[in-house]
């Protein structure tokens, strides 16, 4: 911005930048917190341009969810006395502004298209379910197009299906909810744990659990489609889900290890009866015509992210951290090619990483100390990590496991080959080709963190992740040998309360100031309580 | 009750994994093959020229290695297992067959090729990927990964004979030992058995762990000892119950529920005789190994099956040992960190319980036996409940 009204303004006011001040020692971002809470006492400072950028997405983001009311009022005021988790929506500014915090320049502009993209599709979404939820009341004809779908089964399959409403069954009450709010799921796995689950289990399975047994799924459609993705505790939840949510039910059990070639045949012939589960229990027929424009959606999204990728190699991405995870994670688990928007998103992102290179940009005014591959399953009730380890410390996380789901592209032409690609596909989503079916798939992070040009790899240590745990040392030797800097950073996926936040954070500022004798860039953000926030 | 003659030798079999039968065997030039799990069909490990031996790690003090390698978070008795590979404990093997069952199991069976702890040049070690449905498809992609990680390794690696007649001959062999386990098993269903849950127990594992040519002279032997044995004048329990659930191959926890008053009438659990001691039956136009895959897909009672047959036929196999041996409870048990067993647990107690009208009780435990005093309350406390409903009704 060369606007020398506006670079006036920032002279005058940097003073009330967190950046500068964490700078010159008169504070930090954590100097605008009341203590213990995620309430800032006024909004950061960015700059003329940025805080305008953040304040126009915040209004963005606010029309989007005006809308979702606007469409559905009294569905959506039903949901709020009906589901405790709806309440906890609420806190979705305040989930934004903290992911973004110390975002400038061409990383702060993508982060919100892509928050954006994500929270327009899903209040959309929320509105649509509600509307249609048997629990509050539509009825049975009315939601009969709705079909849900375990969370971690790529809906690409379900374009096939024009007529048909795929609703990935955990997103709103458990997954998505527990990145905004950390002391939402607690309750829910307390409800599991009273009915006598061990609390030695995956917690987010655990909080699944207990979303089931409190009935506070939406019930929606006619049949259900369940999985064995991502692992152990996923595959046991299902059980109470199945029988909680009393709708005819098809799992989709594809190979777990799916490296080998004697997999696809098997995995294939599991979508295949997918498919025909569906159309048997709605009465509908798989239209192939649908099913290849999907394709080419997901296609063009593949084919970005691989050019993505390319920039992530290189230190002038500004498309980082969690900007990119969620984004990621969203648009290929949830979105799977349905949403043209998606697209769009991406042709305007690529453009900026393009010229961005070109310009020699460097996110974060150029002050990322190290690269780091963050790998294992991601506390999901401390979504912002990535954007405290650059604030903090100066690490930018370059890219998350979640990220390096299938890309693989989907044949548009010939069903039999598409089916092939779909399985493929479908076989490496979220979590599964990296934490189970082998030692490859979890040692493949090496790899990756070389290709990637980076120097350290922080290994989320889910405290109840079995599969896990099990390669605790072996992944530690390696990493020794191959001279990275390696971190476990403990955390009990949705329950805060097990391994806070802080704790978190401990992991890492012990190794940096230890092992590594750094400072931080931001001394305000090393310790602090932020137990009572969202 | 007098003593069963091979008792103590039984017993001792069951103190090291290298028992002296093993050894035997091993000496005899054939070649031990290991497994942990009943997704690997025991009868395709005893093919002419090699015996089954499912691995126990008894005795096992300490896994402080092991919880290196995979935390304190994981399931006891594969850190177990890892720990006594470590300490060089199943060197007699020719190969470990595992499964990718559960994450912790699998992880387990993986350290026994990162870390090379059998000191035997021929080991090697492969993992089928397991089914988790009972239907056709996931049925022929078990006979899929059976052939490819069992079957047509024990042929390329050691040679053994792996044709339709020399699997008939495995299935009728295993179906003699069988027979034997299966029909000291039923005196459990007496009033008053001649027979205790422990010494069932001692005799199910040891057909597990040992060589079955080497063992059966003594089960037979042990079998035609109890139909003359004389039980105690009066039933000398103050209840029956069955115990379901993960894997128990330490005789001592069955031991301990009975002094708490609750004899042991049938053990659903892993290294239990529900499933493994079932016959194979081959039917018409079935080759020996078709019969093998459809019997073991069929009787496994995993945790992880996901499919609503599999998962009704769980509880109602259980609902069935608890009628055809009287029994008036359930003990349901799960290693701990064992998520399948975790949750099933919790879901099949309520089922029995609020559906099917059978008292249960559930348990975590360690795999070395633990915390004895608190298991111990709780078999007496669910033993009084048993009994006063008894007065009740």
């Amino acid at each position: 911005m060369n606007c020398p009204v506006t670079k006036f303004i920032d002279s005058k006011m940097q003073k009330f930048d967190p950046i500068w001040r964490a700078e010159n020692g008169l504070g930090g971002q954590r100097s605008r917190y009341y203590d213990k809470t995620g309430v800032a006492k006024y909004r950061e400072w960015r700059g003329v341009h940025d805080t305008l950028v953040d304040y126009g997405a915040w209004l963005k983001n606010l029309s989007a969810m005006v809308k979702m009311v606007a469409s559905a009022p009294i569905p959506c005021l039903k949901g709020f006395w009906e589901y405790r988790w709806m309440g906890s929506y609420l806190g979705t500014f305040m989930f934004i502004d903290r992911l973004f915090e110390g975002y400038r320049g061409l990383e702060l502009k993508i982060a919100h298209m892509h928050m954006y993209a994500i929270v327009q599709s899903l209040t959309k979404r929320i509105a649509y379910i509600l509307s249609h939820d048997r629990r509050l009341g539509a009825s049975e004809e009315k939601s009969s197009k709705l079909v849900p779908i375990d969370e971690v089964l790529p809906e690409l399959f379900m374009t096939g299906f024009p007529d048909l409403y795929p609703v990935p069954l955990q997103t709103l009450p458990e997954f998505i909810i527990c990145d905004i709010d950390q002391h939402i799921e607690p309750y829910y796995i307390d409800v599991a744990e009273s009915f006598g689950l061990p609390a030695d289990v995956c917690s987010r399975c655990a909080a699944e659990t207990g979303v089931a047994l409190d009935d506070a799924f939406p019930i929606v459609g006619k049949a259900v489609v369940t999985t064995n993705m991502p692992c152990n505790a996923s595959e046991a939840t299902s059980m109470f889900q199945r029988r909680r949510i009393g709708l005819p039910d098809y799992q989709a059990t594809l190979a777990m290890i799916h490296n080998e070639p004697a997999a696809l045949p098997f995995s294939r012939k599991v979508m295949e009866e997918t498919i025909a589960f569906i159309e048997e229990h709605y009465d509908t027929k798989f239209n192939w015509k649908t099913f290849f424009k999907g394709a080419k959606r997901m296609n063009e999204q593949n084919q970005i992210e691989l050019e993505k990728w390319d920039y992530f190699k290189t230190p002038y991405s500004p498309l980082v951290g969690i900007a990119e995870t969620l984004y990621k994670l969203y648009e290929w688990q949830s979105v799977n090619g349905a949403d043209p928007y998606y697209n769009k998103v991406d042709r305007k992102v690529i453009k900026i990483m393009r010229k961005a290179y070109k310009d020699k940009y460097e996110p974060f005014g150029g002050k990322t100390r190290h690269r780091a591959f963050l790998w294992g399953p991601s506390a999901v009730y401390y979504t912002d990590f990535p954007t405290w380890t650059q604030n903090c410390w100066g690490i930018n996380i370059v890219l998350n496991m979640d990220s390096t789901m299938g890309h693989n592209m989907v044949n548009t032409e010939d069903p039999d080959i598409a089916m092939d690609d779909l399985t493929r596909l479908t076989e490496k989503a979220c979590m599964r080709h990296m934490a189970v079916g082998g030692w490859d798939n979890v040692n493949s992070v090496w790899e990756w963190a070389t290709n990637f040009n980076c120097d350290m790899v922080l290994m989320n240590d889910n405290i109840a992740c079995k599969g896990m745990l099990g390669v605790h040392a072996m992944m530690e030797e390696q990493a020794r040998d191959l001279g990275f800097h390696f971190i476990f950073i403990e955390h009990d996926l949705e329950d805060s309360r097990t391994v806070s936040r802080q704790d978190m954070r401990n992991c890492i500022n012990q190794y940096m100031s230890v092992v590594l004798n750094e400072k931080p860039l931001d001394p305000t953000i090393v310790e602090f309580d932020d137990s009572a926030a969202y | 009750m007098k003593d069963l003659k091979h008792l103590i030798f039984f017993e001792n079999l069951l103190q090291d994994a290298q028992n002296e039968l093993v050894t035997q065997a091993v000496n005899d030039g054939k070649i031990a093959l290991g497994y942990n799990c009943y997704y690997i069909p025991e009868v395709l490990l005893n093919l002419p020229g090699c015996f089954s031996t499912r691995l126990r790690a008894p005795r096992c003090e300490s896994t402080d290695v092991a919880t290196y390698y995979m935390t304190s978070r994981t399931c006891p008795y594969v850190r177990s297992i890892l720990e006594r590979a470590i300490e060089g404990g199943y060197n007699y093997l020719g190969a470990l067959f595992g499964a990718e069952n559960c994450a912790a199991m699998e992880r387990m069976e993986e350290h026994f090729f990162l870390l090379n702890p059998v000191k035997n040049d021929h080991f090697f070690v492969t993992q089928i990927d397991p089914p988790m449905k009972g239907d056709k498809t996931n049925l022929e992609y078990y006979e899929g990964q059976l052939k490819l990680k069992v079957v047509d390794q024990l042929a390329k690696r050691y040679g053994i004979d792996v044709s339709d007649a020399a699997m008939r001959e495995a299935i009728d062999k295993f179906n003699e030992l069988c027979d034997v386990i299966t029909e000291i098993g039923n005196f459990r269903k007496l009033p008053n058995p001649p027979i205790t849950g422990y010494e069932f127990h001692v005799i199910q594992l040891v057909s597990e762990v040992c060589p079955h040519e080497l063992i059966l002279p003594y089960l037979k032997e042990t079998l035609a000892e109890i139909k003359k044995r004389k039980p105690e004048p009066e039933f000398p329990f103050r209840a029956r119950v069955v115990v379901a659930g993960s894997e128990i191959d330490d005789p001592e926890f069955t031991k301990l529920l009975e002094t708490c008053g609750a004899m042991v009438v049938a053990d659903r659990y892993c290294f239990g005789s529900f499933p493994s001691r079932e016959r194979i039956e081959i039917q018409d136009g079935e080759t020996a190994f078709d019969a093998i895959c459809r019997h073991y897909l069929h009787w496994n009672q995993c945790a992880r099956f996901m499919d609503g047959m599999k998962i009704d036929q769980r509880h109602d196999e259980v609902k069935r040992l608890v009628d055809e041996f009287h029994a008036d409870g359930v003990v349901y048990e799960n290693m701990k960190f064992c998520e399948f067993w975790s949750y099933e647990k919790v879901l099949a107690s309520h089922i029995l319980t609020e559906e099917m009208g059978v008292p249960c009780c559930t348990i975590e435990k360690e795999y070395a036996l633990g915390s004895i005093g608190q298991l111990r309350t709780r078999f007496q406390a669910f033993v009084e409940s048993l009994e006063i409903k008894k007065i009740n009704s």
